[in-house]
């Protein structure tokens, strides 16, 4: 697919022209150049683990997607391809699905991948960690022969939806031999994974990095191109912009250096920056509401915080432009169930004000209604900025703000395990297919303490729980697709969690890396394809 | 032995005498200044965004020293930093003397085990680096100033400890000292009415250095971004512009060079104070 222009508009048009302007470059055809190390960085902090069955955020997941692969993949285009399976069909009533598993695959410690082992990985790691949300429906998979695999459901499943849940960002096939009889969670394997990707694990440096090197005996002839794969942590934009530009790293995904740097490295011509590469893992900055605390149980509280807050604002002054305000759960690049048609909740102090007065909190003597503590995840630099302003402009309309901004593992633990904040400022990162990735932050089902990126705001509606019941078993993709419409009318009028801004991710890579920025979420795809020009 | 409580001229004409403590002193009494009247120069909340963002100093009047990436004007977070890091200054000094000079005048009064136990402990504390055991401290108990002065005060007793037990040990045994026990006087009264005001000299110079300390300390932790966010610190600002530092540097260039002014301010009235204090010393 060529991407849309029109949809990925900057905040900042003469910075798009030159994106969209040099991005060709960097998919330059030609005859790959085998050999060679790449070192890679990202614009995030070094993982937990390399990898975490139940995703665990984007850290893990870029770690482990260069080793682990799945059953399909999405292409630019918008079409699925198979990857470890090489098709797969829905029986008539669309209860089943027939796989066929690709043969010849051989994990990295020699041993052959067998339909065993994707019947381990789907109901052990799927059912329980990957993908628990998506397959609630799930009645179990069996193996007929020994190159199908039959996924059974209790009700009808749309194709689309089972398509997206073999492509499902952390869906990867795990070697039974390793996982079989233990906890996956506490397995060591997980921070030395054997898998069946172009790149074989070598070691992990902690603090520094993970070094990744060529698996020789990979299916797909001829990749990996490179001879190592460097997954380096710079725990500084400044740092990662320094490293690049001394050419010690030779690609950043996912936003590696600060936006001001973008411009100034692009200029010099040695690099080369795109949007590209993120239609499948489009990233928001999310405000939720902890329903556990009494005063977000009037739902005009909390559209009053959104209400309060101008996300052009953030947009434009934290984000330089590299973001949008968000209107739905559901992002505007996604093409198949994107709708504009939702509730607006847009800027406007007053009726901010009003709405807390109307709800029974009026300002008292102090000039406040009530304290809140707004907790804004440390991960990225900017999320303390947001939350600079979001205390700001609460506090302005009269709700005291005690403002904190805890280091990764601590906002993990406090958003996601103790439930320990009023207001917090999070993000996410989602697929096309909505469920369950942005339903499960709405749904009941997606409470589950101690799981990071779900519903962490205790938001129960059994109306919406009846409406995700129904747009998981609607076969019918016009069907279904108004469903999802009515599921972004209901959640963005009942207001627990919503988007501020979605994130215009972008690539930063020498002009030297070929092939990158090639797949709709190049963070977690396989990279055996890229290679360096001489 | 004199007792402490040298006529006045006498220690203000010691000070004066070293010429840099003397600048020191002025510039300190400056930033003193912008501390008490920040409100009355900034009334509003320097966190606020008032104005476009990274605006350099002198682009517009209204900000002087220009604004931040948010918008927010470097000058009123300025003037308002220099209250929160000058009362975690001397707030962790305070903290670290309390502990010092209690645990290093029992430490060097009583003597053996008690002696022995103290001096192990500190050790412990010493052993440990400082940067990381505060940091450690602050993750654990969470960012608040509250916090951020407890841990830098935990850190930073040790010296002073030491300091004060060396100046216990040589005063204890001393006629004045004996005195007081044949008339009886209780230990506890001894410790704090005798010996403690003879000890005090060296322990104010030291103090006076921990205040410097604190305030890097503080700066580094508001730096890595474990600050309190609540409130405008010079260590937080720099740590803020540092993202930016290839194209809008003043951003951390300014508070750093509030922070190194400060310090070496401190420094510098700190050698004043040990001319004025122990003037034996000086001819060394």
């Amino acid at each position: 697919m060529t991407i849309k222009v029109s949809r990925r508009v900057f905040g900042a048009g003469v910075v798009a022209a030159g994106l969209v302007g040099t991005s060709g470059q960097s998919l330059a055809q030609g005859t790959p150049r085998r050999g060679g190390t790449l070192v890679a960085t990202w614009g995030g902090g070094e993982p937990q683990a390399c990898y975490v069955p139940a995703g665990g955020g984007s850290s893990p997941t870029f770690s482990s997607s260069k080793l682990f692969e799945r059953l399909a993949k999405r292409n630019m285009d918008g079409t699925f391809e198979g990857v470890l399976a090489e098709s797969w069909k829905p029986s008539a009533d669309f209860k089943s699905y027939t796989v066929k598993i690709r043969k010849g695959v051989k994990f990295h410690d020699g041993k052959d991948m067998t339909v065993d082992d994707v019947v381990f990985s789907v109901g052990e790691i799927w059912k329980k960690y990957a993908a628990a949300s998506a397959l609630t429906d799930f009645a179990g998979i069996e193996a007929p022969d020994a190159e199908t695999v039959v996924f059974n459901y209790k009700n009808p499943t749309p194709e689309f939806f089972f398509a997206s849940t073999l492509c499902g960002i952390v869906s990867y096939i795990v070697p039974k031999h390793v996982y079989a009889g233990s906890d996956p969670v506490t397995n060591p394997a997980n921070n030395a994974p054997i898998a069946t990707g172009p790149w074989k694990f070598k070691e992990w440096v902690r603090g520094s990095h993970f070094e990744y090197v060529k698996n020789e005996n990979y299916w797909k002839k001829d990749q990996p191109y490179l001879d190592r794969l460097i997954i380096r942590y710079v725990r500084d934009p400044a740092g990662r912009a320094a490293a690049m530009e001394a050419g010690d790293i030779q690609i950043g995904v996912f936003n590696p250096v600060a936006p001001p740097d973008i411009k100034r490295l692009t200029a010099t011509g040695k690099f080369v920056a795109t949007p590209k590469g993120y239609e499948e893992a489009v990233w928001s900055t999310t405000l939720e509401c902890n329903m556990r605390n009494p005063i977000f149980a009037k739902r005009e509280v909390r559209q009053a915080m959104f209400h309060a807050v101008n996300r052009e604002f953030i947009a434009k002054t934290v984000y330089y432009g590299y973001a949008r305000p968000g209107t739905s759960p559901i992002y505007s690049p996604n093409k198949e169930f994107f709708t504009a048609d939702t509730y607006k909740i847009n800027f406007d102090p007053k009726k901010a004000a009003a709405l807390l007065d109307a709800a029974g909190y009026p300002k008292k003597a102090d000039g406040k209604r009530f304290t809140l503590n707004l907790l804004s995840a440390g991960w990225f630099p900017e999320n303390g900025k947001v939350g600079a302003y979001v205390k700001q402009v609460l506090e302005d309309v009269g709700v005291g703000i005690n403002l904190t901004v805890p280091d990764r593992p601590s906002s993990i633990k406090r958003i996601y395990t103790d439930y320990d904040f009023d207001l917090a400022i999070s993000n996410q990162a989602n697929p096309s297919e909505p469920v369950p990735s942005t339903t499960q932050y709405f749904t009941t089902d997606g409470i589950l303490k101690g799981v990071p990126f779900r519903n962490a705001s205790g938001y129960s509606n059994p109306d919406v729980d009846k409406l995700v019941d129904r747009i998981k078993v609607e076969t019918d993709p016009a069907k279904r697709k108004a469903l999802v419409f009515e599921f972004q009318k209901i959640t963005t009028q009942e207001a627990p969690l919503l988007p501020l801004v979605e994130l215009e991710s972008i690539t930063l890579a020498s002009t030297k890396v070929q092939n990158h920025s090639n797949d709709p979420n190049f963070l977690a795809a396989g990279w055996g394809d890229l290679w360096l020009a001489s | 032995m004199q007792r402490f409580g040298l006529p006045r001229f006498e220690f203000v004409g010691r000070f004066s005498r070293n010429r840099g403590a003397l600048i020191g002193a002025c510039l300190m009494l400056i930033v003193a200044l912008m501390a008490v009247f920040a409100s009355v120069f900034f009334p509003t909340d320097p966190l606020r965004i008032v104005g476009l963002p990274e605006l350099w100093p002198g682009e517009d009047p209204e900000f002087p020293l220009g604004t931040d990436s948010l918008g927010r004007d470097i000058l009123s977070m300025i003037v308002h930093g220099a209250r929160a890091t000058l009362l975690i200054g001397l707030f962790a000094s305070a903290v670290a003397t309390i502990i010092g000079v209690g645990v290093g005048a029992t430490a060097g009064y009583f003597g053996g085990w008690v002696d022995e136990i103290a001096m192990r402990a500190a050790e412990l504390f010493q052993t440990i680096p400082n940067l990381i055991f505060v940091l450690t401290i602050v993750v654990i108990l969470g960012s608040t100033l509250t916090n951020i002065v407890i841990a830098i005060g935990i850190v930073s007793w040790t010296p002073i400890a030491r300091m004060t037990r060396a100046e216990f040990l040589s005063l204890r045994d001393r006629e004045f000292v004996q005195a007081c026990r044949s008339m009886g006087m209780s230990d506890f009264r001894i410790i704090a009415s005798e010996i403690l005001p003879n000890a005090l000299p060296p322990v104010i110079v030291l103090s006076s250095l921990v205040v410097a300390g604190a305030i890097l300390f503080e700066s580094a932790v508001s730096f890595l971004g474990l600050g309190d966010p609540n409130v405008a610190s010079w260590g937080r600002l720099v740590g803020d512009g540092r993202q930016l530092i290839r194209s809008s540097w003043y951003i951390c260039a300014i508070p750093g060079i509030a922070i190194m002014i400060t310090v070496l301010c401190l420094n510098l009235v700190g050698d004043g104070l040990n001319d004025a204090l122990n003037p034996k010393l000086r001819d060394r």
